[in-house]
């Protein structure tokens, strides 16, 4: 969501710039450990960051982590007043370096990832919170089901720095003592607490309560949370053939594929093959409406005889008036604009045309989709896939537009529980580039292979 | 309201097919064309949304909670998307099947009802359920909206079962209210305006309505069924509960939008931007000239000049202390529209851009004369005649493409508790009012919306109802709506056309209200929905 308007100094027209009225939220995790709350705190972050919208994680557990690293489970007994003074000062410690973050006017979005399993504990963040103009929204997630929380609990002790370089076994029994001293003192969001804005998500979703969401913001963060899903699945995600306006140089336009193109569409039935399909797998193709999309995936359609749709949102980036012109012409005839698009890519937006900030706007229902989709691979441009990468792989804003993804390339995404797995497969049919380094000539150029200097 | 009449209507049209012209809107009415929705992602064989197979949403509540202001709702908003949608009201069924004049028995909804009663009751629910059946086998439908109390859980169950065995899911969406002045307030707007309550006073009847309710209806199991789909909105949204067993995407999305959906009072107004330097280039992105500059200003003063009567007019009325709420301006990123929003930023007024709110992308056509139109892309031109609303020229966006990327502000639109302005191109304006009011598709690209009007649109019960404020003053020549017609895609939004003889103004008229083709091939669309005069109100 944009704060600002972008303007273009150098052409005489009025400015002023639009307010925002995005008001300030402190969504707060609620639930015992092992329920999930950190993946939704990382997704629900990463999507807000991608969409435009500052937000931070504020992890409690870190802050404990300075005091105690690896604190035995007797430590989360609520009997122990040592262990539940340092917890408190931890909790204090978070709230304190989130109110300061607000108060820098750059965060509009806090993420306050701790069990919060106290009335009161809610209470004291509602209420600081409020004294500083910030909405609460509490996610619980709650869990009786004993496999996903088992499964939970190996992915911790595997992954947790509490655990770090400890016996994997003892981890598990220390971590199940320590979830058993939480649940000692642990009291669900109850009718006592209903004039909270809140959701508790009760098993991954099967039953979810909404309680008083009061701004737009939330509504779409609650529909986030819960499109999510926790199904085993892979994303695969390729550029059109090389096409006949990249032979040329040309951006934009809706060319054909080139003979090489031709060969890419016909080899894309066993680069994913190659890519590992587990059997019996449903995958679904998007392509653009552009017909170097469609030509690309035509023979992967008709071998495998998977289902295909043809999305709008995934058109290439609009470029206004330089539709159809190479980056020697533009910066010939729109020196300053090319100039201004190398100062700041990301919200550049092209004269009658799109900015990345635009695309990622407007693949907005694509990423829902996406996130509610199971096996998907999407074949698109070079503008759109740096946008859905970004979304996956957290690339910030700066590097985004810059991210070299070269044609000819199938690129499978694997959701794991903490972050994504790349994998990149070759196709070995030559191409064009079209990659054009930051302040660079105005053509395209291979990319550094070595060093990442250029890649700004 | 006509209950007389359209309780007729109703008992005449088996399957509810309003073809009357009177009762013609895209909620009770299907368009002839099935493909005709505004914002469906994509079409398929079967006519049904790619992920999402039949369903039958099924809403539980007492009467005065709700219920049939969120079918309405839903049906419109799904019939946007794509999803064909019906509402069918048991209350219509009953009606005709009771022979006019005659009441129901007073035990109909009893538990334990005489054998007479559960019979009546058996037939007219059974009557209900084949038309059902037959919109979603036999018409393409996607999802039927059954609109009825559906008190007990007993009944609810065999009606998820009874759906099973015809492979259609079943989605139950209860309305549930402890709130007195929520109850007490959709009894006064929408039940006691029947020719039953005429000289009561509004208090008398509110309490002679739920007396009549809880005496007809003694029992009321709210909806805690493990086993099956539902959607629990308690107060009107204050709360909702999901029990998802197998949701869906279109499930989903319908929690999205009852999590924004509220009843609200608050205006909507539209206004073009101003004329801009270069109006017929698309691509140019200019700036307002010096008439367009002038049109910002009067349309700033017109505007508030019109609140602040209304705000009189409810003072007048007794409302002592009555404050308008305040308004909000969303533009899109485009220059001309938020220039045209200047005056009001430089008073106060807060001012959004919205990327997705820029107007339809011409493509090919861009500049170009109908004429050279015609002569470069006669192919396309057939096509786009056959189908103005989905067909793309090439590289252009259509007003489909233009709804889908507009989605996510109608959605932004239903949660605005503020009044809004929107200051847009007439392609977006047109797209946002046929969503509002409920246009077909295939009326959406011949809406207009001339300079010199202010479109308000104010919710009413079930529908919005919809007016123009003139401005006075305007130079002639800026008037004109864009002349985006059949043949001429997506002209600039300018004021003076480059395209000989169709820069003027159709003589005398700029309101959508006629269906009738003028000579220059440009339609005015039938005037949009007019729900409230369609269902008949449930008093039970």
């Amino acid at each position: 969501m944009s704060t600002g308007s972008v303007i273009r100094s150098q052409q005489q027209h009025k400015v002023f710039v639009a307010s925002s009225d995005e008001s300030k939220i402190c969504v707060v995790m609620v639930g015992l450990p092992a329920r999930g709350k950190s993946l939704i705190a990382g997704k629900a972050m990463r999507y807000l960051a991608w969409v435009g919208i500052p937000a931070r994680v504020f992890n409690v557990g870190s802050y404990r982590r300075h005091a105690t690293p690896q604190p035995a489970a007797t430590f989360f007994d609520p009997h122990n007043e040592e262990g539940e003074r340092m917890r408190r000062a931890a909790a204090e410690a978070a709230m304190s370096d989130m109110l300061n973050w607000f108060r820098t006017g750059k965060g509009v979005v806090a993420i306050l990832d701790a069990t919060n399993s106290t009335k009161e504990r809610r209470k004291w963040i509602h209420e600081s919170c409020r004294d500083a103009d910030i909405e609460t929204l509490f996610v619980e997630s709650i869990c009786d089901d004993e496999d996903l929380i088992m499964n939970n609990i190996l992915e911790v002790k595997t992954t947790s720095p509490d655990y770090k370089g400890q016996d994997p076994e003892l981890a598990a029994v220390d971590f199940r003592n320590r979830i058993r001293n939480y649940e000692k003192a642990y009291e669900t969001i109850d009718d006592n607490e209903k004039k909270y804005t809140y959701v508790k998500l009760i098993n991954v979703g099967s039953t979810v309560i909404i309680n008083q969401i009061k701004d737009y913001l939330s509504s779409r963060l609650v529909y986030y949370i819960q499109n999510l899903h926790i199904k085993p699945r892979s994303i695969w995600l390729s550029r059109h053939g090389e096409s006949e306006y990249n032979l040329t140089g040309k951006i934009g336009g809706d060319s054909n594929i080139s003979e090489r193109g031709e060969l890419y569409a016909q080899a894309l039935p066993r680069l994913m093959r190659e890519s590992g399909v587990p059997a019996n797998t449903k995958i679904v193709i998007w392509t653009s409406t552009l017909r170097r999309t469609i030509q690309s995936a035509r023979h992967l359609k008709a071998e495998t005889g998977f289902d295909k749709l043809e999305w709008k949102a995934l058109d290439e980036l609009d470029s206004g008036v330089c539709d159809g012109l190479t980056y020697e012409e533009i910066a010939e005839k729109y020196p300053e604009d090319f100039a201004a698009r190398d100062e700041d890519k990301y919200n550049y937006r092209y004269r009658g045309g799109e900015s990345y900030r635009d695309v990622v706007i407007r693949l907005e229902p694509i990423i829902m989709e996406l996130e509610r989709s199971e096996n998907v691979i999407i074949v698109t441009h070079q503008a759109v896939l740096r946008c859905i990468y970004s979304y996956f792989m957290n690339v910030p804003q700066e590097k985004s537009p810059w991210m070299e993804v070269p044609l000819h390339t199938l690129i499978k995404l694997t959701p794991r529980a903490y972050g994504t797995e790349e994998q990149r497969f070759k196709a070995d049919i030559p191409a064009v580039s079209t990659w054009r380094g930051k302040g660079s000539q105005a053509k395209h150029q291979e990319f550094p292979t070595e060093g990442k200097e250029a890649q700004h | 309201m006509d209950t007389l009449l359209t309780a007729e209507i109703v008992a005449n049209s088996p399957q509810f097919r309003r073809k009357s012209s009177i009762f013609v809107d895209a909620i009770h009415d299907l368009p002839e064309k099935a493909d005709l929705a505004p914002a469906q992602l994509y079409s398929t064989e079967s006519g049904r949304l790619f992920h999402s197979g039949r369903i039958v949403i099924i809403t539980v509540g007492l009467p005065a909670r709700g219920k049939t202001h969120m079918s309405v709702a839903l049906a419109r908003y799904l019939r946007w998307l794509g999803v064909k949608t019906r509402i069918f009201h048991l209350g219509d069924y009953r009606r005709a099947t009771i022979p006019f004049g005659e009441d129901m028995p007073d035990d109909y909804f009893y538990v334990k009802a005489t054998a007479s009663s559960v019979l009546l009751r058996q037939k007219i629910v059974r009557k209900c359920r084949e038309d059902i059946y037959h919109f979603l086998n036999h018409e393409k439908g996607q999802i039927a909206i059954y609109d009825a109390v559906n008190p007990l859980a007993s009944g609810r169950r065999s009606l998820a079962k009874e759906f099973a065995k015809h492979d259609i899911e079943t989605l139950f969406i209860e309305s549930w209210c402890d709130d007195e002045r929520i109850i007490e307030e959709n009894v006064r707007r929408v039940k006691i305006s029947s020719p039953d309550y005429v000289s009561w006073s509004p208090e008398d009847a509110v309490k002679h309505y739920l007396n009549r309710i809880s005496s007809r209806i003694p029992q009321f199991q709210t909806m805690e069924e493990k086993d099956l789909n539902y959607i629990k909105m308690i107060n009107a949204g204050e709360r909702l509960i999901v029990n998802n067993r197998s949701f869906g995407y279109l499930s989903n999305r319908i929690v999205f939008y009852l999590l924004n959906l509220h009843i609200k009072s608050r205006r909507t107004y539209f206004v073009r931007a101003g004329v801009s330097l270069e109006a017929d280039s698309y691509k140019a992105d200019a700036s307002l000239s010096e008439q367009g500059e002038e049109y910002a200003k009067k349309m700033t003063e017109q505007l508030l000049a019109h609140r602040e009567s209304e705000k009189q007019e409810m003072i007048d009325r007794g409302e002592t202390g009555y404050e308008l709420r305040p308004l909000k301006v969303w533009t899109s990123t485009r220059r001309r529209t938020v220039e045209t929003a200047k005056y009001l930023y430089d008073r106060g007024y807060k001012v959004r851009q919205r990327s997705q709110m820029s107007q339809l992308n011409p493509g090919v056509c861009e500049k170009m004369s109908e004429e050279r139109i015609r002569a470069e892309w006669p192919d396309e031109v057939l096509k786009h005649e056959l189908d103005p609303y989905h067909h793309r020229y090439p590289r252009a966006e259509s007003y489909h493409d233009l709804a889908v990327r507009l989605e996510p502000i109608i959605l932004e639109l239903e949660r605005e508790q503020n009044d809004l302005l929107i200051i847009a191109h007439e392609s977006v304006l047109r797209v946002l009012y046929g969503y509002l009011m409920a246009c077909n598709a295939a009326d959406i690209p011949f809406l207009e919306f001339p300079r010199n009007e202010v479109i308000e649109i104010i919710p009413e019960s079930y529908q919005n109802e919809a007016s123009r404020i003139h401005i006075p003053d305007l130079p002639e020549e800026i008037i004109p709506d864009s002349p985006e017609d059949l043949k001429i895609p997506v002209p600039p939004s300018g004021g003076v056309s480059p395209m000989q003889g169709l820069g003027s103004p159709l003589e005398g008229t700029s309101t959508p209200i006629s269906g009738v083709r003028t000579p220059s091939g440009v339609r005015t669309p039938r005037e949009p929905e007019r729900i409230s005069q369609q269902h008949v109100e449930d008093v039970v």
